[in-house]
């Protein structure tokens, strides 16, 4: 899955949804986000959550290229969450 | 804030008033030592010259300490709690924990003063009910009279010379309320109004004025997630809009948010959730990669202004 633009107040609901449906499906989790531009903490912290329920179903998830603001936030709040590998 | 009894609370929170190398030695090492002897963890968190005091004076025993330069780690005030107290006591629950805290030295400016003053006040709610005992050493040599008096506000006893005793000015909800203080503007400051429709503007407008005013490229994820951090607590919880001012001030980039809110939680942005929750990270982010966090909130609205070292 690939999102592009900014994750933010207004764009929230649809990245969470868009996090479900990569749950959904079976299998490892990739996530292509080097055309956004910016994450807020808020979506960063469903990305966690995302990853913590794919932790314990057994799976990982890749996320490549994504913008300072979310590894930032990952730093701050989940450096001990091994389930995501951020990658590029 | 009422209901918060002190007597008889597992938490104990005392200032230490030392002055000079060998009462601070005397006064702490011993509580290092006693805790280690005990099975406590134990940390200490102060400035980078009474951590390399205390290293040599504890010898071998220094490995079984943590040591935190509180410097930097503490270098807004605000993130203290969270970041450095908590942290520790939360890593070793189901345990009594001790800590040295000195969040106050004779080189905290006076932007940072009340911030200070407001987080050892704070301490006090953070810790109500928990095994910990968090010591708080004050040079009163090298700090004010005015500082002192601050210290036994916000400290429920005080040791002093080897005695300890109550602090009959103890009083930690009128010290917050104190330093909750209007925050004047200097002039040239960038303004811009925002509301839902216009956050990612709000962040743009900081972004693009942050370049000019010297912000290294390292920090500007910073400026952003604090920018958008704030601007969107306004929509949400302050009245769906706000303003924005952008200012450099001597080494500071500095940001403020105004919104119609009103910040009754005074715990508000540093009880660090736990990690399968959604939300409650925004101000928290706030305090952990700015360098200093200043708030004036009353019924009619919030100013919350923060400072990013340029």
């Amino acid at each position: 899955m690939s999102a592009s633009g900014e994750i933010s107040l207004t764009t929230q609901p649809e990245w969470e949804g868009a996090l479900e449906r990569l749950l959904s499906r079976g299998g490892d989790a990739y996530l292509e986000l080097s055309d956004v531009t910016f994450v807020d903490v808020a979506g960063t912290s469903a990305l966690a959550l995302a990853a913590q329920r794919l932790g314990r179903a057994g799976r990982r998830i890749v996320v490549h290229e994504p913008p300072p603001s979310l590894r930032r936030a990952l730093e701050m709040f989940w450096s001990d969450l091994t389930v995501i590998e951020v990658t590029g | 804030m009422t209901g918060v009894t002190v007597s008889g609370e597992a938490f104990v929170h005392p200032a230490l008033f030392y002055r000079g190398d060998t009462a601070y030695l005397a006064a702490t090492v011993p509580f290092i030592r006693d805790g280690l002897a005990a099975g406590e963890p134990v940390a200490v968190a102060v400035p980078e010259r009474n951590l390399a005091l205390l290293r040599e004076a504890l010898g071998g025993q220094a490995d079984a300490v943590r040591f935190i330069d509180m410097q930097q780690a503490g270098r807004n005030p605000g993130r203290i709690i969270p970041r450095v107290l908590r942290a520790f006591a939360d890593a070793h629950q189901g345990r009594r924990v001790r800590i040295i805290g000195e969040p106050i030295w004779a080189g905290r400016t006076a932007q940072e003063y009340p911030a200070c003053v407001q987080h050892e006040a704070l301490i006090n709610y953070a810790f109500t009910g928990r095994d910990v005992t968090i010591v708080c050493p004050y040079d009163t040599g090298r700090l004010s009279a005015a500082v002192l008096a601050d210290a036994e506000a916000t400290h429920p006893v005080v040791r002093d010379g080897g005695l300890e005793r109550p602090s009959g000015a103890y009083a930690p909800d009128r010290v917050i309320a104190r330093y909750n203080e209007p925050l004047p503007l200097p002039p040239g400051v960038s303004t811009f109004t925002f509301d839902a429709k216009s956050l990612p503007e709000a962040r743009h407008f900081a972004a693009g004025l942050a370049a000019g005013f010297g912000l290294p490229d390292g920090r500007h994820s910073d400026l952003e997630l604090s920018v958008a951090e704030l601007t969107t607590n306004s929509v949400v919880h302050g009245g769906g809009a706000g303003t924005l001012r952008v200012w450099a001030e001597g080494d500071h980039l500095v940001c403020e948010v105004e919104d119609r809110g009103h910040i009754s939680a005074p715990l508000a942005g540093r009880c660090p959730p736990p990690p399968t929750q959604p939300g409650g990270r925004g101000l928290l982010m706030v305090h952990y990669v700015t360098d200093l966090v200043r708030t004036h909130t009353r019924p009619q609205g919030t100013t919350t202004r923060f400072y990013l070292r340029r």
